[in-house]
């Protein structure tokens, strides 16, 4: 393709979200990935949408409307990658106070919630352990196939006039007077003014390649499949230890439990956090825990086989926000990228605040919480 | 001659020897068909024979997906075409 | 100690090599007897030269220090420093297997090509009619078809044959003229002509005349669409009808390199296109303290199997290997180059297919959707084709979809097949289904 508007790099869901909406404000472009679609983490996730496990806070108001810009993602797309509001129930294991608190402050920030005592509990997931007696349902949490998402977007961005080059690793990102010029690729050099950096945990290359800095890293985690059985499990469901693990910097391994069915009749639980680089290599311990976790709230599940596990690194930056914005040294370079465990439901809204900011609108939201400059520091 | 008994499969008796696999067993029977695919309700037998293909899986006292060209078959077991 | 895993001929040769010197050796395996698929039996081995087989066996019943776990299916091994921990099922509990050296020896299952109505009842391996027969005294059905490519088809439908079969026909694709590729491996391996008057024999005496250039490439309501192909395995037009109650087909072998993923061996792509292992002059893998014999060094039969596990064992028990040890798996692996010469599974195949085709059986995906998945969803390998299909998903976790999955990607895309993803497709976690309550008691952390 010449002379794309904007260059995207990136072919997972936050790209392909953000190549769609650029396209359909107008523009012609380009997306590039090292490998094929969905080859990054998106091909290791579960396809959650959740604004469940959210504090009050800038990626609270992002989760909320990037929920809502899914389904209206369906409508443009089609009905093509098992979109479903499901919803999500969270359980107290213990104490419930912290549980009920956060969904007391949730709910004045627009997020829907149903407390649950133990009859309503076991109503909604009549197979969970008889002793657990409290939980929230929050309604909006949704689901999808994350894989396909981002294939049938980027089908939609190409009959639309855009293009993707895959098997291209981006070698040199052009910088000329502070703004971004192109890309130098493995399949060929590419001039764009704009370049969206959507490469989520490799992200902080891009930035390297463009002479600026992004402080994202992996923090790996492991999904277990099961064999397909009957439907045992209604909704996303999850213990209240998740929204802690999710904040928390700890490098030490981290566990909660995480559990849900599919389409096609698997379960699939989580969820780990680790912080060992890229280290892929396969865990039985952390297997085993996730299994004892998962067993603990589905005692049913101790009967059902495991076929596979496997794993992914999830982006993250140091305040656990993402990074949403153009760079702080080269203009033109754009970053929607450290989504860490959320990059599936934040993708779209992510790429509506990329857009506007790009094209100079108001957008839903102000996007500053999650600009690139506040790695910035201030030299003295 | 060996020891023969029987279990149940969907119902109906089934004769078996001793040490046969409940695949096996079946097919002497003439139960060719083990289950019908969950999507598609495909009718299917036994495929690759040896526990790879898991092609011959059958719900066995309630438990499903278990491969019945791998497990012994045992008096009074009831077993049911699987999905 | 040593841990042998698996009890066909190349870990029974590995078990009773190493046993010589008094080391203690654990043979584990899942079947309730020795022998593996090749020496499959239910009260003693037949076919050829079995009596080397009961032999073999008494041999290594009769050694105290060689322990056989059976009915023991191992789904993961871990290695932790110098032990390895090979953990297993039996009886519906978890154990564990402590050692300081492992071989593997886990074998082959037959290959399978899909084609019109080879997942309905009546379709299988030759495997499978091997298992029925030999393991558990059954015939599969009356009236027999055997085809595919391969010597393994010899004793399957000569097997049949003697248990009152009817053979209805013996086809393989490929011309036995393909012999005259290897002139150096039949030199090296006279005795082989004994086999093949065996089989002659066996085949004259019930009437079977196998035909080459022949391949069942349809079945529909107990009728097999036996098809003329041409050496690329294109259909050259001719066809015959056949009724029958059971069509055998397969194409070689292919290895299960499940454990060795797991505990990361260096593999490689063999001239076959299959993946395999890489081993040193003794068997040793990438890694220390771990050897590999038979199958997964190469598919090369039960001859190569004995020796390759032989060495294997007394590499791994530290006693000396004999030059004429090597020498004989030598010849060996020269017959095993001239049987991938003589049976090549080549691509003509994908022409046999419709679009209704179940090309993943687990998960029921037919080449439609695989078709679709790379020309509108922009699929351009067969791991991508698998994310967005689900092939590969199932139950089998890709061992028999996955390589003909890449072949029709391919096949489509006019991209050769890598390495890497020959590779990749047998990278499992997971040997074999554990269920979540036996991986949670084996918990140690709460």
């Amino acid at each position: 393709m010449q002379n794309p508007d904007a260059i995207v790099i990136g072919a997972g869901i936050v790209g392909a979200s953000a190549a769609l909406s650029l396209t359909n404000a107008g523009m012609k472009v380009l997306v590039i990935d090292r490998g094929a679609v969905s080859s990054g983490t998106t091909g290791a996730g579960e396809g959650n949408i959740l604004v469940s496990d959210k504090d009050p806070g800038p990626e609270l108001t992002l989760a909320l409307r990037s929920r809502d810009l899914w389904f209206e993602m369906q409508e443009d797309v089609g009905d093509s990658f098992e979109l479903e509001a499901k919803g999500g129930v969270v359980v107290a294991r213990r104490d419930d106070a912290p549980l009920m608190k956060l969904a007391i402050e949730q709910s004045k920030h627009g997020v829907i919630t149903q407390k649950l005592d133990h009859t309503s509990l076991h109503e909604v997931e009549p197979y969970l352990h008889p002793d657990l007696t409290s939980g929230v349902l929050y309604p909006q949490d949704a689901q999808c196939q994350p894989m396909l998402a981002a294939a049938h977007i980027i089908r939609i961005v190409m009959q639309r006039g855009g293009a993707l080059i895959s098997q291209a690793k981006v070698l040199r990102v052009h910088v000329a007077d502070g703004r971004v010029q192109g890309v130098e690729t493995t399949r060929g050099t590419f001039k764009a003014p704009i370049i969206v950096n959507a490469t989520g945990t490799w992200a902080g290359e891009i930035a390297e390649l463009a002479g600026s800095h992004l402080p994202i890293a992996p923090r790996k985690g492991f999904i277990l499949v099961t064999e397909p059985t009957k439907k045992y499990i209604f909704h996303k469901v999850y213990d209240s230890d998740y929204v802690a693990n999710v904040a928390s910097s700890d490098a030490d391994l981290q566990t909660s439990t995480v559990v849900e069915g599919t389409r096609s009749g698997t379960i699939l639980i989580g969820a780990s956090r680790e912080r060992v680089g890229f280290d892929g290599s396969m865990n039985y311990q952390i297997l085993r825990t996730l299994a004892a976790q998962a067993t603990s709230l589905f005692p049913v599940l101790r009967d059902v086989q495991l076929l596979r596990a496997y794993r992914g690194f999830r982006p993250y930056a140091p305040d656990h926000l993402p990074v949403i914005g153009e760079d702080a040294l080269v203009k033109g370079l754009w970053h929607s990228a450290g989504h860490e465990g959320a990059g599936i439901g934040l993708a779209p809204g992510s790429a509506a605040l990329i857009t506007d900011a790009i094209l100079g609108r108001e957008s839903f939201m102000d996007s500053t919480p999650f600009s690139p400059t506040r790695f910035v520091k201030v030299s003295v | 001659m060996s020891q023969t008994d029987r279990f149940t499969f969907n119902g109906v008796d089934i004769q078996y020897e001793e040490g046969q696999s409940i695949a096996a067993a079946l097919i002497n029977d003439e139960k060719r068909e083990l289950r019908s695919t969950r999507f598609g309700g495909e009718p299917r037998s036994i495929f690759c024979g040896i526990g790879i293909c898991f092609d011959c899986i059958v719900v066995i006292n309630g438990v499903g997906n278990q491969r019945s060209c791998l497990i012994q078959a045992q008096p009074g077991m009831k077993v049911e075409s699987g999905q | 100690m040593i841990i042998v895993i698996g009890a066909g001929p190349a870990g029974l040769a590995a078990a009773e090599a190493a046993s010589r010197n008094g080391t203690e050796v654990a043979l584990i395996d899942s079947a309730p007897r020795m022998g593996g698929q090749y020496w499959r039996h239910r009260k003693s081995v037949t076919g050829y030269k079995s009596p080397r087989a009961d032999l073999l066996f008494s041999k290594i019943a009769a050694v105290e220090s060689i322990t056989h776990i059976s009915e023991a299916t191992v789904w993961s091994a871990e290695r932790e420093g110098d032990i390895f921990k090979i953990n297993y099922l039996q009886g519906g509990v978890e154990n564990s297997l402590v050692g300081e050296k492992v071989i593997v020896a886990t074998g082959a299952y037959d290959r399978a090509l899909p084609f019109p109505g080879w997942d309905t009842p009546g379709s299988m391996t030759p495997g499978a009619a091997q298992s029925l027969l030999k393991g558990h005294g059954v015939l599969p059905g009356q009236k027999i078809i055997v085809a595919g490519t391969g010597p393994f088809l010899l004793p399957v439908a000569t097997g049949l044959a003697e248990a009152g079969a009817d053979i209805v026909g013996l086809f393989d694709a490929n011309s036995p003229l393909r012999w005259a590729l290897s002139p150096r491996a039949l030199i090296s391996n006279l005795s082989k002509f004994f086999e093949l008057i065996y089989y002659a024999r066996l085949l004259n005496k019930y009437r079977i005349k196998p035909q080459f250039g022949r391949a069942v490439t349809a079945l529909k309501d107990g009728v097999a669409t036996v098809s003329k192909v041409d050496s690329h395995f294109s259909i050259t037009g001719q066809q015959a009808t056949l009724p029958t109650d059971v069509v055998a087909v397969g194409w070689g072998f292919l290895p299960d390199l499940t454990l060795g993923g797991l505990l990361v061996f260096k593999q490689k792509v063999d001239s076959d296109g299959t993946a395999i292992f890489s081993v040193d002059n003794f068997q040793l893998s990438s890694q220390r303290d771990i050897w590999i014999a038979g199958e997964a060094t190469g598919i090369g039969g039960a001859d190569l199997s004995l020796i390759e596990g032989e060495i294997a064992g007394l590499a791994a028990s530290g006693q000396k290997i004999s030059p004429t040890l090597l020498r004989k798996r030598f010849r060996k692996q020269l017959f095993a180059d001239a049987l991938k010469r003589s049976y090549p599974v080549q691509d003509g195949w994908r022409g046999w297919l419709s679009v209704g085709t179940t090309i993943c059986r687990c998960e029921e995906v037919k080449l439609q959707e695989i078709s679709d998945s790379v020309s509108e969803l922009g699929a351009e390998d067969s791991r991508t084709a698998k994310l967005f299909t689900r092939a590969g998903m199932g139950l089998c976790q890709g061992r028999m979809c996955s390589r003909n999955v890449s072949d029709i990607v391919s096949g489509i895309t006019g991209c050769a097949v890598t390495d890497t993803d020959r590779i990749a497709g047998s990278n499992r976690p997971i040997a074999e289904p554990i269920s979540l309550g036996q991986l949670s008691d084996g918990n140690i952390r709460l």
